[in-house]
């Protein structure tokens, strides 16, 4: 309950996951896009996003299977070299939503993928945040899921601030909600 | 699918620079609103239906009951959503107070809702009152200060102002000496400018 304000817990809830129902529900024709009638029968795969299918899962209505994004393949390329896999056209939540889809899906190997893929891309985030210069890095920066991007915009904004530091100058600013002033002469 | 617009209204908001405001998505909100009304519709018609067929509500698990739960857990998930719209303006809306004053500047007026409106003047005013208590304002020294007068450069015509112990004459361009308590409101505005001293 802790995090149900939280925007990015809500947005990363979205995510679609392929299930198979293991009964039928009257009145929810929305879900399939195949069904016939107004309801969804059983043994229909449907893609749902996560908050429904968690929910249903916990009461034995579904049957979640992983998705694509802890695939074999996603697996292979992040062995091979993890900092330059694009997780983001994957899984924009990628961490998060491993994290909740692990125990749905009861396969234990994906915690330690996720720490695996973590820490192979954490060095370079963290190097290109504090050294490169922003045009360099633009194109890198699509590569990352959300939580990378996070991680990256704190290392820079801590680098910003500490070279402020050194330099001294104003401290007082106005506020950024603020629009720029125009010059009015 | 469920839920969709509810999430687009928060992708609009996190879309946003942090501490960023954007207009009250009326239209959208009202949507999500009459959608949990027809989730709720759905959702009695198809109790009413379990009932009718003489069945136990509590321990029913047909297609029925798991219609109605979907119906259920999508008026929940919308209700979130809202929930977190709402929260996260007010937050913003809220941290105004500390970084431009009692009164909300004309841009950002536009973009409230009336009631956020309100709760930002009854922010202000409990946080005034707590203040005058405490006779101690909470919203200077937002920057642990250095020394307790900064030279300034005035960035628009304010005129004369009577200050805490000093009267000048801010007229544009000028460049004055002052306690950092006065000018710190000034540059939040954005009226004027810290000069490196």
């Amino acid at each position: 309950m802790a995090r149900y304000f939280d925007i990015d817990d809500i947005i990363m809830e979205d995510e679609l996951i392929s299930v198979v129902y293991q009964v039928g529900a009257n009145g929810v024709g929305l879900l399939d896009p195949g069904a016939e009638r107004n309801c969804v029968e059983q043994g229909a795969k449907v893609e749902l996003p996560f908050w429904l299918a968690h929910e249903l899962h916990m009461r034995q209505a579904v049957v979640v299977s992983a998705p694509p994004c802890f695939n074999q393949k996603t697996r292979k390329e992040i062995q091979a070299d993890a900092a330059f896999v694009d997780l983001r056209s994957r899984c924009p939540y990628f961490y998060e939503f491993g994290c909740k889809v692990a125990p749905l899906i009861g396969d234990r190997t994906i915690g330690s993928f996720l720490l695996y893929a973590f820490t192979g891309r954490y060095k370079e985030v963290l190097s290109k945040a504090h050294s490169s210069a922003f045009i360099t890095t633009s194109k890198y920066l699509t590569l990352l899921t959300k939580e990378e991007t996070q991680l990256y915009e704190a290392a820079r904004s801590s680098m910003t601030a500490f070279k402020k530091w050194r330099v001294g100058g104003p401290r007082f600013e106005r506020a950024s909600i603020l629009r720029k002033r125009k010059p009015t002469d | 699918m469920y839920g969709r617009r509810a999430s687009q209204l928060l992708k609009d908001f996190s879309a946003n620079e942090p501490g960023q405001i954007s207009a009250f998505d009326t239209e959208n909100f009202d949507q999500v609103i009459k959608e949990c009304d027809a989730h709720h519709l759905e959702l009695q018609a198809l109790m009413r239906k379990i009932q009718e067929e003489g069945l136990d509500i509590q321990t029913t698990r047909n297609a029925d009951h798991y219609g109605a739960v979907i119906h259920h857990l999508a008026l929940i998930r919308n209700k979130r959503c809202l929930m977190a719209y709402v929260y996260n303006r007010a937050e913003i809306i809220q941290s105004l107070r500390w970084k431009v004053g009692p009164v909300l500047p004309q841009e950002v007026q536009e973009k409230v809702s009336y009631s956020e409106e309100e709760y930002f003047k009854n922010h202000s005013a409990a946080l005034e009152s707590y203040m005058s208590e405490a006779e101690l304002d909470l919203t200077v020294d937002m920057v642990p200060p250095k020394d307790p007068y900064i030279k300034v450069r005035v960035l628009d015509d304010i005129g004369d102002v009577f200050l805490s112990d000093q009267s000048p004459n801010l007229a544009r361009h000028s460049i004055h000496f002052l306690r950092r308590t006065d000018a710190e409101q000034f540059i939040s505005q954005g009226l004027m400018e810290e000069l490196p001293s």
